[in-house]
């Protein structure tokens, strides 16, 4: 018996659980696999996709009810967590910044992790991609910059990680590799070299792929900053970014170490009613039925493309607890302790399919609030 | 020739996303691996109504299963991955070392017959310099040791007459190397009024599937259904204390063999901590443990983390009272069965390794919990903390709470 169980390992279900144990409560994740964040390239946006600001957020998600000082709360509180995990998040949610992503296209984002510097309208940058890996070609991301920044003088170098691989290299393969000093040190002599044969000058800003280090990437950052002589960003694009990598890894290893029980390569089949409230989750591992009892659930399975709610000629299906759902994909009869949260809510409070890292964390620091709201005033109900 | 049964666990799901390249052990080691997603769907996508084919990048897969707990789709990439590795030995041939390593119940056999000697044999330079030269196996690699006591010569009961019957999967391990850990199962169980059994039964299979001896191990795997459903249907539960076998009766056999009679088997298997959660949950364990002033680490076995079943050995542990225990939160040990003992994954084993043993050495408990024998063998290797069987540790509770009573 658990106090809280959780359904799903996306950014929402990692905090939720995470939040709730830190409350004490015994807290179990199920989950069918890794989750989004692998998925995504580890910022939080307000808006996905748009530039809009924290009004046109909350008119768009109808937020009217929220409170200011509850979405400050939300964002210390991610921050918090981020650096304690060694992975901190900056920026702010009243301020976007723009930050260049792996295919050159300027976006706005709130909050991003040290590996990420914003993009100036003016001055030098170049941009460096590696010869093993085929996700990030610099030419091409030139191309896409140079239309949204006119103004910004833009080189690009290619180097070589001077490694053999027998699979197609990721992003992710690079930043294992510059996890060591020798293999940075091989890179940065080769930036250097090229600079100096093609009379690039200096640079304000270098780009590279969501690769620099993955245990090691404090030591990347500072030593590409330090020896190259001027910021560095990652420019995240295709899946696996390291940037959302790291993130994930970090939240695991902290729920695992604060007790969470993950119930993983699962999939969730149903539940047992009793009244209006959930007993017990039911789910399939293999060829086993197994049933989890809790007194609070959340459900976070993401929206349509998180696969937690489902498009059919019949409407939209939340696909774990087979739940009847609006045209938004709003539960119509949701059970009593029982609380969707991110994507799960609809698609009310998503944009481009996504909600956008921002609501991500309000969401799940709000229901961990109101579990335990309810757990002072009227005890958690005994299912 | 092999066919790849594959029925509901469909591939086309696969969109690529890389999840089970980026939570894969070996492809976060080496770029020698061709990972999970190319050797798994994408290569199926390939052969699919075409010819096999055979591809040697599979030999580093060691089956861990990390890809199908990652895999947001659902896609059961590690039985793509065990019809690769045994299409490759069928077209590539088996090594005699990975066929002996394969026939881990056979060694264990042999090698607990002359047990002083083999465990002497297996300490000494120049003998393991030979086996480095002959065998490929290297000599800087520790071995576990072999019983003479095994657990096939001490214990032999084959019916029971409490009303909960259960019947004991041993493994190899338990068997051959660790028959205290057998032994502390039964004892449990004894102190929950609860009769164990050992049916007639044959190495798992799990060492066989990760050599590509696909069909020596479903052969194994045949045999004990046959012989454990036996028990089933007079009403025995089947659990086992080693969390590669009861991957292997809960999972593999279903999804290798798809037979009804292996489906059927699969709804009665229990890992043992997972046993006696169900019995705490139903009223019926027995809860009289006496405290135990200790700290441990939790290292949690990938086969355990594949099963989906929390993490059971905590919450029984949890329950004795004064015993403190922290889950490491590392990922594989690299010694992954029988892949840690080869010369040319030595490094890549080693590699996989160091992480959990600096998470071992960070969390600085007085000893190690883990429930797998093989994963045992790497932290007794890599660090200088005695490792127990969650079974040794619950049995001592009781045992103690039995003398002050």
């Amino acid at each position: 018996m658990y106090d809280v169980v959780v359904i799903g390992q996306g950014l929402t279900g990692m905090l939720s659980a995470i939040w709730a144990k830190e409350h004490g409560y015994r807290t179990a994740l199920v989950a069918t696999g890794s989750g989004k964040i692998l998925q995504s390239i580890g910022v939080l946006d307000l808006i996905p996709g748009a530039n809009g600001g924290l009004k046109e957020w909350s008119e768009l998600y109808q937020l009217a009810a929220i409170e200011q000082s509850q979405l400050t709360e939300a964002m210390e509180q991610f921050k918090v967590l981020t650096k304690r995990i060694g992975y901190p998040y900056k920026g702010n949610i009243e301020h976007l910044v723009p930050i260049v992503t792996g295919s050159g296209h300027i976006k706005q984002t709130a909050l991003y992790p040290e590996t990420i510097s914003p993009i100036k309208e003016h001055g030098q940058v170049i941009i460096v991609g590696f010869d093993e890996v085929i996700d990030f070609q610099p030419a091409y991301i030139k191309g896409n910059l140079q239309k949204s920044r006119p103004q910004l003088s833009i080189d690009t170098i290619k180097i070589s990680l001077g490694k053999q691989s027998q699979r197609t290299m990721t992003q992710l393969d690079a930043a294992r590799i510059l996890d060591q000093k020798e293999n940075r040190d091989h890179c940065i002599k080769q930036i250097k070299q090229q600079m100096a044969e093609r009379e690039i000058s200096q640079p304000d800003l270098f780009i590279f792929p969501a690769s620099l280090g993955v245990e090691n990437w404090t030591d990347t950052l500072e030593q590409f900053t330090k020896e190259l002589g001027a910021n560095v960003t990652e420019a995240p694009g295709m899946p696996p970014n390291t940037t959302a990598i790291r993130l994930h890894e970090k939240l695991k290893k902290e729920a695992i170490k604060l007790g969470v029980r993950f119930y993983v390569d699962t999939t969730v089949v149903g539940c047992k009613m009793d009244g209006p409230v959930i007993e017990s989750l039911t789910f399939k591992t293999s060829n086993h039925t197994t049933n989890v009892s809790g007194k609070q659930f959340i459900l976070a399975t993401g929206g349509i493309l998180g696969g937690g709610l489902e498009v059919t000629s019949d409407g939209v299906r939340e696909t774990a607890l087979k739940l009847a759902a609006d045209a938004n994909g709003q539960l119509i009869h949701c059970p009593e302790n029982l609380y969707p949260v991110g994507a799960a809510r609809g698609s009310s409070v998503t944009h481009n399919g996504i909600t956008g890292g921002v609501y991500s964390v309000l969401s799940s620091h709000e229901m961990v609030g109101k579990l335990h709201q309810q757990a002072i005033i009227g005890g958690f109900r005994s299912a | 020739m092999l066919e790849i049964i594959l029925d509901e666990l469909t591939f086309d799901k696969c969109l690529k996303c890389n999840a089970c390249v980026s939570s894969c052990p070996v492809a976060n080691t080496t770029l020698e691996f061709g990972g999970p997603k190319h050797l798994g769907p994408e290569l199926k996508r390939l052969m699919n109504n075409q010819g096999l084919i055979d591809d040697k990048r599979i030999e580093l897969c060691t089956l861990c299963g990390s890809c199908d707990m990652s895999c947001p789709e659902n896609v059961h990439v590690s039985t793509l991955t065990a019809f690769a590795k045994a299409f490759h030995s069928e077209k590539s041939g088996t090594k005699f070392r990975d066929f002996v390593l394969s026939n881990a119940e056979w060694v264990g056999k042999l090698a607990s017959a002359f047990a002083p000697v083999t465990n002497l044999a297996m300490g000494m330079k120049p003998v393991r310099k030979m086996m480095e030269m002959v065998m490929d196996i290297p000599a800087e690699r520790q071995f576990p040791k072999y019983r003479f006591h095994n657990f096939n010569r001490v214990y032999k009961k084959k019916t029971a007459s409490t009303e909960r019957k259960v019947a004991y999967f041993a493994g190899c391990y338990a068997t051959f190397n660790a028959p205290e850990v057998a032994m502390s199962f039964i004892k449990v169980m004894e102190h929950n009024g609860i009769e164990v059994v050992k049916p007639d039964q044959k190495c798992c299979g799990v060492p066989m599937f990760a050599n590509g001896q696909m069909k020596q191990g479903l052969k194994n795997a045949n045999h004990n259904i046959t012989s454990f459903l036996e028990y089933t249907r007079q009403g025995y539960d089947v659990v086992l204390t080693c969390t590669s076998c009861t991957l292997a009766f809960k999972k593999e056999y279903v999804s290798f063999l798809n037979t009804e009679e292996a489906k059927e088997l699969a709804s009665h298997v229990y890992d043992a901590d997972e046993y006696l959660r169900l019995l705490k949950e139903s009223g019926e364990l027995n809860m009289n443990f006496a405290p135990m002033n200790e700290r441990a680490g939790y290292y949690a076995p990938c086969h355990m983390k594949a099963q989906g079943i929390g993490n059971p050995a905590m919450d029984i542990l949890e329950l004795i009272p004064g015993f403190k225990i922290q889950d490491v939160g590392a990922g594989c040990c690299g010694q992954c069965g029988t892949f840690g003992f080869k010369t040319e994954k030595y490094d890549v084993s080693m590699a996989i390794g160091r992480p959990m043993a600096e998470a071992v050495k960070e969390v600085d408990a007085d000893y190690t919990v883990t429930e797998c024998g093989m994963c045992k063998n790497q932290l007794d290797q890599l660090t200088d903390k005695t490792v127990k069987h969650p079974m040794q540790i619950v049995a001592e509770s009781y045992e103690r709470a039995t003398v002050l009573d």
